[in-house]
């Protein structure tokens, strides 16, 4: 009310707030998405216990571009939680900032997933490898998708002088999922292409 | 704040019992004991609640197990069920009592009593189960006869790959399975299409014919001269229901004259017509599926023998074509059966004029119209 | 009894139809009002085509129905009573009575609530649209592929898959808003040992829900990839296992039976204490016990594929022996705590007893399953049949009407009719024993499951007859209960705060409560914390000191 919002007012003595319970339930969603993509990694894993020659003869993956891709997404978890730290303090302007990045590396990695499906030789229905393939990037990234348009409303939100360093749950709340996403991205990116 | 102890409006409830069951403590624990004694026996000893006796040493271990796990089970049964109408009698609030009873919170001797002596009930009984596992599932190197079963929608063939014979059923019956009694029968079960389950209760015994792997058991068959029957007992579709078929012993010489007679009798049938010798016109009739035949009309002249050329078009189920009449009465049951990817030509002999049902005699509800004029 | 005085001026309500309050309404209460009433309307439409069943099952070779018609029934059937009864009815339980038993205003995220309700009739509907669009799903509740893929079953399943989509996600985020209402509004005081025993059910139940749906959503995405993109999941001619559905089924499947039966035993636990006047026998062993039950239950799945020839027998039949011994603790603890009360039989205990002397022969027939060689015998057979009846409905329904009959009176200020109420519990203990009893001795006689007739030379009938007239006496059950609600929504209400002289914090409030639940809460100093308010040291200086002044302003 006052306008100030540099420094944070003494908690009432013998209060704990504790975590913010909107970003309990963003740690519990993520906690559901994590046994949804336990269950592909399980599936993965399965199949491919029962086969000797994994992956079958005639697929072929593109780890270089893979790689760059991990990269891009590693690279966007830095600058979002950059972006966490500036609005810590309050700077909304540097949070602005350091989302766009944030965003615009996450589209980057989805356009380089879409090329990358258009330059392998093999679909969803070429046998079961491609079809674990598809279905294993293609969820994470729907999620990615997910992840940028949730980072676009709150960045619409800063640039509207939402946002301060005492109230900026949804920031926070953004950059756990980017970072959830991100882990899933590594997760797959060393089963799928380094471990294979 | 004052509160009146008492729920409103369950008065007839409270009542305390009726003078003539206010028997004394001693008297009523006597006598709930005794009940509950002779219930634990009745229902014991009630046959019912077994499977029936087995007819292969497998199941014979395996009812041994069930009746083992029956004594706990009975007793906890009439053991809870008989503290759960005790207390509900004894302990019902006598109307106008307004006192609360003592507030007992807990007690932690009890709480370790009744979870240490259930887990160690559970661990003995897992482990001999564990044990019976290993004689059920127990395969010797050489059986005596091998069986390939192959489950598929939704009829069952049985083969005897040391004997090459075969045999497909047909309608509701299914086939019927011939076994020696007293010797090491090892089946190996192939799925067509979809998950299956061969499944004798007379066995006390099912295993899932799943396609992509092949599972395997043992049977040791105790008794010959008898039939059994079996059903499939996984859901696979339109069918499940009608997917029968029988399990027939013998003594293992009568198994061996059995094969001997049987190998005699393929060698002597004729090879089926081939596909060049047509008898009268040739009718064209093909299928790809198991629900209907591509065709659901033919007709045919009167009084003329005639020619069913039938193309099997679907990847794992066999068909054929026979006749039978408006009053359900088979006419003509076209053999052998064409397996996939064969084309097979009936020779039809002649019919008069009307109107005739062509049905598949492995999938009954493949059904057509034959206007024969 | 009490009658909470509600500040003045609190009770300003504004001008707008009835009709659009239910459809906007984030209010946990009216919510939960909402999930039990589609939960019985639904009931009602999985419990006719159950009639149709045991009509056509009533003679053999009746066949009143074709054999695709009788598989959608069991399909929808099941799918129906699990996903569309069972879980929504204890959802709605969970929804009315969680806040205001752990002190809060409303669940943590009230739109997500209204969200997480209607994405439910919505599911609904997709699922039995299959009707007007050639053919609902037919390939049992469990769905088991190769029999599911597009080559083998029609549309049906397609709309079952979405349906489940929905009503999955639907669950997943309620169960999300269950634990951020547990975890960060209880009222100061109420530590998580303090929680009622129904809470500490809901928070594992969430748990359970949480953890376990999403790999049955991965699942059936899968199976839609299948039927729908040429995926090869399921498919062993391109590389897939069948066995990967039932693993990834079942791996989501079996804790989804806990989540269906954890919340009614947390009813069980509130009913019990109440109408015995003691304290719940054993809280923290209870709180243990639930805590087992969650975590085991996530290491029993495979007993369900012992017949596949494709599982490590010993480990799951060690897990699925060892999870016996947390629902024994439970049930030794609830006589316990009516051993020695003063037992009273309103209609929530009459359920309460009724739920204890069914479950247990549902828990036993389960026991003897867990031993792979006699599953070779029972699996697939009437046996399991009698089981998850036993379970589900001798166990979760009889819990849900036991929690109806109880909270009733809260929700609506009346408490339904108890004569009415002990018909409906004498014919649903009644039915529910002659229509699921036989089932056992059928199995053992060798009878499968879902199939559509049996040959008259079985030696099936005179069951199977039986069985029938008692799901004709089911049925009937269900007749005095919707009387019962119709005739006491219309009488007088006159419940008063606390008509059962409950102990925890719903029963502080009026009935019903005002939209921010409460306007002053009882210290919170136990699990009993309206107990301690009424019968404590602290009631009995207060009933010291009224009396010593003016006099009590209620009777």
């Amino acid at each position: 009310m006052t306008g100030r919002t540099e420094a944070l007012p003494a908690p009432l003595h013998g209060a704990r707030q504790g975590i913010d319970t909107a970003l309990v339930g963003m740690l519990l969603f993520i906690a559901s998405e994590i046994m949804f993509f336990a269950g592909l990694f399980g599936a993965y894993f399965s199949i491919r216990a029962e086969h000797t020659v994994w992956p079958p003869a005639g697929f072929k993956l593109d780890l270089a571009l893979a790689a760059v891709l991990t990269a891009i997404l590693v690279t966007s978890s830095f600058t979002m939680q950059y972006a966490v730290s500036r609005i810590r303090k309050g700077d909304r302007t540097g949070m602005i900032r350091a989302m766009t990045v944030t965003i615009i590396l996450g589209v980057i990695f989805l356009a380089g997933q879409l090329y990358d499906y258009s330059s392998l030789g093999f679909g969803v229905s070429s046998g079961v490898y491609g079809t674990l393939f598809y279905t294993m990037t293609g969820f994470h990234g729907a999620h990615v998708l997910g992840g940028v348009i949730g980072m676009s409303i709150v960045l619409l939100r800063g640039v509207n002088g939402q946002f301060s360093a005492r109230h900026h749950t949804a920031v926070e709340a953004v950059s756990i999922y980017w970072h959830f996403v991100d882990v899933v991205w590594l997760g797959l990116f060393s089963t799928l292409f380094l471990l294979r | 704040m004052r509160y009146d102890a008492a729920p409103t409006g369950s008065s007839k409830c409270a009542r305390g019992l009726p003078l003539s069951l206010q028997w004394s403590p001693r008297v009523r624990s006597l006598v709930s004991g005794a009940a509950l004694a002779g219930l634990a026996l009745l229902l014991g000893g009630c046959s019912a609640l077994y499977p029936p006796q087995a007819a292969t040493s497998q199941g014979a271990d395996i009812r041994t197990l069930y009746s083992i796990f029956m004594v706990p089970m009975i007793v906890i049964f009439v053991l809870v069920e008989g503290l759960i109408v005790w207390s509900v009698f004894r302990y019902r609030r006598r109307s106008g009592d307004n006192e609360l009873p003592v507030q007992t919170h807990g007690n932690n001797y009890l709480e370790i009593t009744w979870t240490v002596l259930p887990t160690i009930l559970v661990l003995v009984l897992f482990f001999i189960s564990w044990q019976t596992l290993n004689k059920v599932e127990a395969q010797p190197a050489n059986p005596d006869v091998i069986v390939d079963v192959t489950g598929f929608q939704w009829q069952w063939t049985f083969a005897y790959p040391q004997y090459d014979l075969s045999y497909t059923g047909i309608a509701d019956q299914g086939p019927v399975l011939v076994l020696p009694a007293d010797e090491v029968v090892h089946v190996r079960l192939h799925s067509a299409d979809v998950i299956h389950s061969f499944y004798v209760p007379d066995f006390l015994f099912k295993e899932d014919v799943i396609p992509g792997q092949v599972n395997n058991f043992d049977l040791n068959l105790k008794d010959a001269g008898v039939t059994y029957s079996g059903q499939c007992a996984q859901l696979c579709g339109m069918g499940h229901s009608q997917m029968r078929f029988t399990v027939q012993t013998m003594t293992p010489a009568n198994f061996q004259a059995w094969v001997q007679a049987e190998q005699a009798k393929a060698r002597a049938t004729p090879a089926p017509a081939a596909s060049g010798q047509a008898a009268g016109p040739t009718l064209q009739l093909s299928a790809s599926n198991t629900t209907s035949f591509d065709e659901s009309t033919l007709t045919a002249v009167a009084g003329q023998p005639f020619t069913v050329q039938l193309t099997n078009k679907t990847a794992g189920a066999p068909h054929d074509f026979s006749i039978k009449d408006s009053t359900g009465k088979v006419l003509f049951t076209g053999l052998p059966l064409a397996q996939p990817g064969q084309t097979v030509s009936y020779s039809v002999p002649a019919l008069p004029a009307g109107t005739y049902t062509f049905f598949c005699s492995v999938h009954p509800n493949m059904t057509g119209t034959l206007t024969v004029k | 009894m009490a009658t909470t005085v509600l500040a003045p001026g609190s009770t300003r309500t504004y001008r707008r139809s009835a009709l659009y309050e239910w459809l906007t309404t984030t209010d946990h209460k009216k919510i939960g009002i909402l999930y039990l009433t589609n939960s019985f309307l639904f009931f009602l439409l999985a419990g006719s085509l159950a009639l149709v069943i045991r009509t056509n099952l009533a003679l053999p070779e009746l066949r009143l129905v074709d054999a695709t018609t009788y598989n959608q029934l069991f399909t929808m059937h099941g799918t129906t009573m699990i996903f569309l009864v069972l879980m929504p009815f204890l959802a709605g339980l969970g929804n009315y009575a969680v806040p205001l038993q752990v002190g809060a205003a409303d669940m943590a995220f009230p739109r997500i609530n209204a969200l997480s309700f209607w994405m439910l009739p919505l599911g609904g509907v997709l699922l039995f649209s299959g009707y007007f669009f050639g053919g609902v799903a037919a390939d049992g509740w469990t769905s088991y592929s190769p029999l599911a893929e597009a080559k083998y079953s029609g549309s049906g399943t397609d709309l079952w898959i979405v349906a489940l989509l929905l009503i999955g996600t639907s669950s997943i985020l309620s169960s999300i808003n269950f634990l951020a209402t547990i975890f960060k509004l209880r009222a100061p005081g109420m530590t998580l040992l303090r929680m009622p025993v129904f809470v500490w059910t809901v928070m594992v139940t969430s748990l359970l829900i949480m953890l376990a749906t999403p790999v049955f959503t991965a699942g059936v995405f899968m199976l839609y990839i299948d039927r729908n993109f040429g995926g090869a999941f399921f498919d062993p001619a391109s590389g897939g296992n069948p066995l990967l559905w039932q693993n990834l089924f079942w791996f989501f499947g079996h804790p989804e039976v806990y989540i269906l039966i954890l919340p009614a035993m947390g009813v069980i636990s509130e009913v019990i204490p109440v109408f015995s006047r003691k304290p719940i026998f054993g809280y923290r062993a209870f709180i243990f016990a639930t805590l087992l039950i969650g975590g085991l239950g996530f290491s029993v799945w495979a007993h369900h594929m012992f017949t596949t020839g494709s599982v490590y027998l010993p480990f799951f039949s060690l897990m699925t022996s060892l999870i016996g011994v947390p629902t024994g603790i439970k049930f030794f603890n609830w006589i316990a705590t009516m051993w020695r009360g003063k037992l009273t039989f309103a209609t929530p205990m009459l359920f309460a007893v009724g739920f204890l002397s069914t479950f247990l022969v549902g828990g036993l027939d389960g026991a003897i399953l867990a031993s792979p060689p006699v599953d070779f015998a029972l699996h697939d057979t009437y046996w399991v049949v009698a089981h998850l009846h036993f379970v589900f409905f001798g166990g979760t329904m009889m819990g849900v009407f036991a929690a109806i009959y109880y909270w009733f009176p809260k929700m609506f200020g009346a408490r339904l009719h108890e004569g009415l109420g002990k018909i409906h519990f004498v014919l649903m203990l009644v039915g529910a024993w002659v229509t699921f009893f036989p089932m056992h001795l059928l199995g053992l006689e060798g009878m499968p499951r879902r199939i559509a007739d049996y040959s008259p030379a079985a030696g099936w009938n005179d069951l199977n007859t039986i069985e029938t007239i008692g799901s004709f006496i089911i049925a009937a059950s269900v007749l005095p209960f919707m009387w019962n609600v119709f005739v006491t929504l219309r009488g007088p209400r006159d419940a008063g705060d606390d008509p059962w002289d409950g102990y925890t914090l719903e029963w502080a409030t009026t009935s019903p409560p005002p939209p921010y639940n409460f306007d002053h809460l009882p210290p919170i100093r136990s699990e009993r914390p309206l107990f301690d308010l009424k019968y404590g040291h602290g009631a009995r200086r207060a009933i010291a000191a009224e009396s010593a002044t003016v006099e009590g302003t209620h009777s």
